[in-house]
């Protein structure tokens, strides 16, 4: 199912027909002391859907990724990983679920190249005894694979990532996060950092993705220029909880920032 | 997994170009500027005295230059995780007094006191990490204070002489054992072999799984230049009284920690953490077991040192470990770590650093001493290579645009 055009399928038909989502959140709930982040926020992730959540500063769209990644666990609300409780309670929990983060830093070591990067932590090595060999070659061989599979092909494997560009190296860590063919990616403002032409680079190479059937959940201030254009659902927070919710294709970016602030009032982000 | 039917987009915007050499200097060159410098040296000491490039002068040079750097090529494991251990000639001093002090007053064999002083300078070097780590301490104080610690402690080993001899309990024998003839060239035979089977055996994986191996720079390329330098060293070495046991130490040092560094995960591990210690958090790199791991590498290294540096004087004293606060030894360890070009800032550097940067400063003292320039003039000549080398880094940068690693 995942691999004829899910995107366009998913746009034309109810979202009941769409099976069980890989990710279900429902009425998450989380405080820090005091302080209430998330009110009974709800989101789902379909396979092949880029999902968009948005708000303004202190919305809680952060609190609920990094919920979704394990990062922080949640007061009260149902967490369901392809309609089972997901029991995720650290960051690692939720990579054995198949759910991979692309931090807005990147994480990347500049000082290592490519491959370096894309095995960091999970290196093939040999035998202990002969002091954990790494075994480059193999490592080398599967960056290309994936590389390759994400149009990525003419990017240096060899080169230190410091010297690539802020476009090259966010598609480095996307490559890394999709290395262990998860079932969902989680981006933090993967455009933010980036010129207009590095943008879009990185907007195809997300749909590519979620082409081969992955759920992708963006959190992205770029409302005009990637929200409303690349991506299929959006999620609008607003303290805490969900304010709206749009089809992309059917929205436009001040419909999407009205919805932000919470007022009806005509507000122009363009400039 | 069929792929929808995209257009096939390039993204990696532009197409795999020659490296130019600029970016070359920024990386894989990053040696050019010592090895220059260190010629320049040469040439300069060689057109002012005579027996500069007499065999025994070099042979001298190289002993001279082993304590640094076998103290750099330590040292150096912590520069690359970005913390520094500033009682590293404190550690080399006390380990080797109570080496001393179990031969010499408690009757130890000398192969178990070296074995202890050793454990001793890793214990010293773990605990330094573990307090830097635990309470957050930044290791240059940490290891400042550990320093004068340390310091302390070497003098209340010492008896009332304030001397250990060592003459006549073996340990001097290291300093003092030559390897000469037909074992000096089966050594650099078998170093070599160990380096040839590691260098095919990386180059056959290549090639099984698929990958270009570049024969001329990857492979013969390094095995020529390594073969002509061993035999270079081995002959001249040969003609005057052999090959040192103390440069077949070091020697063997900087080819393990070479494996080490750029063959093993460990070695990766400590890379990632001194260039983005949270990345390396993130994917699951114990980050405060390799900080460790580095700290104790360094304090097991400088006993090495000190055991060395106390069979080459027959005795250890006030004076070892280059005397109260360090010294010159402290110093010049991290100067020759660093004009090596190891990167105070963390992530970057290899052992041929530890290596040049101690000939640079084993050369400069070697120079002036056969020019009969006074000491003060030597450390002045050290400390303005020191800066320039930094400099001479910075200017790289900027020029080429590029941070260095």
């Amino acid at each position: 199912m995942a691999n004829t055009h899910p995107h366009s399928a998913a746009v034309a038909s109810p979202r009941a027909n769409r099976g069980t989502p890989l990710i279900s959140m429902r009425n998450i709930t989380k405080s820090f002391g005091s302080v209430q982040a998330l009110l009974g926020a709800s989101v789902e992730v379909h396979a092949g859907e880029i999902v968009a959540l948005v708000g303004d500063n202190g919305a809680g769209k952060s609190t609920l990724v990094k919920v979704m990644a394990g990062v922080h666990g949640y007061d009260s609300g149902e967490y369901e990983f392809e309609g089972k409780p997901a029991k995720i309670n650290s960051p690692s929990d939720a990579t054995a679920y198949g759910i991979q983060t692309v931090y807005q830093d990147l994480s990347l070591c500049n000082n290592l190249d490519a491959v370096q990067n894309l095995f960091l932590g999970r290196e093939l090595t040999g035998p202990a005894w002969f002091g954990r060999r790494l075994k480059r070659a193999e490592c080398e061989v599967r960056a290309r694979e994936v590389m390759t599979r994400m149009r990525l092909g003419n990017l240096s494997l060899t080169r230190p990532v410091g010297a690539m560009s802020g476009g090259q190296r966010q598609n480095i860590a996307i490559a890394r996060s999709i290395l262990w063919t998860p079932k969902v990616v989680i981006l933090d403002e993967p455009t933010a950092a980036l010129s207009h032409s590095a943008a879009e680079q990185v907007s195809t190479l997300i749909r590519t993705l979620a082409d081969e059937g992955l759920g992708i959940v963006v959190v992205s201030h770029d409302i005009h220029h990637f929200v409303v254009k690349s991506t299929d659902r959006i999620e609008v927070m607003r303290l805490g909880a969900n304010a709206a919710s749009f089809k992309s294709r059917e929205v436009t970016g001040e419909q999407v920032v009205n919805a932000m602030v919470g007022g009806n009032e005509s507000v122009n982000l363009a400039g | 997994m069929a792929h929808a039917p995209s257009p096939p987009v390039a993204l990696g915007t532009q197409p795999p170009k020659r490296r130019t050499f600029s970016e070359l200097l920024a990386t894989d060159l990053r040696v050019l500027p010592v090895v220059i410098g260190l010629a320049a040296l040469w040439i300069f000491f060689a057109t002012q005295s005579d027996v500069f490039l007499s065999a025994q002068n070099l042979s001298n040079l190289l002993l001279q230059s082993t304590v640094v750097g076998i103290m750099a090529l330590g040292l150096m494991f912590v520069l690359l995780v970005k913390e520094i251990d500033l009682s590293v000639a404190a550690i080399n001093g006390l380990t080797a007094v109570l080496m001393a002090k179990l031969i010499v007053e408690f009757g130890f064999s000398p192969w178990t006191a070296v074995g202890l002083a050793i454990v001793a300078g890793a214990l010293i070097g773990c605990l330094s990490a573990r307090w830097m780590t635990f309470v957050g301490v930044p290791s240059f104080v940490v290891t400042l204070g550990l320093g004068l610690a340390l310091n302390g402690a070497q003098l209340l080993l010492l008896p009332p002489t304030a001397r250990y001899g060592l003459m006549g309990t073996g340990i001097e024998q290291i300093a003092q054992t030559r390897i000469e003839g037909m074992w000096s060239w089966a050594l650099l035979l078998i170093g070599l072999l160990i380096y040839v089977g590691l260098t095919i055996s990386n180059a056959m994986r290549r090639k099984r799984v698929g990958l270009p191996v570049a024969m001329l720079t990857g492979l013969a390329m390094p095995l020529i230049a390594g073969t002509v330098l061993g035999v270079i060293v081995i002959a001249v070495l040969n003609s005057h009284q052999g090959v040192p046991l103390l440069v077949l130490i070091f020697a063997a040092m900087l080819g393990l920690g070479g494996y080490v560094l750029k063959e093993t995960q460990f070695g990766l591990y400590l890379y990632a953490v001194g260039n983005n210690d949270e990345a390396a958090r993130r994917t699951g790199v114990n980050v405060g077991w390799i900080k460790m791991a580095a700290f104790a590498i360094a304090g097991a290294v400088a006993a090495i040192a000190g055991v060395l540096a106390a069979s080459r004087t027959l005795g250890v004293g006030v004076f070892s470990g280059g005397g109260v606060g360090g010294g010159t030894l402290l110093l010049e360890s991290i100067a020759a770590a660093v004009i090596g070009g190891v990167s105070l800032f963390g992530g970057r550097g290899s052992v041929h650093a530890a290596l040049l940067g101690a000939l640079v400063i084993g050369t400069v003292q070697n120079g002036l001493n056969l020019m009969g320039v006074e000491n003060e003039i030597r450390l002045i000549v050290t400390g303005m290579l020191l800066v320039l080398a930094v400099s001479i880094d910075k200017l790289i940068e900027k020029a080429t645009g590029q941070q260095a690693f």
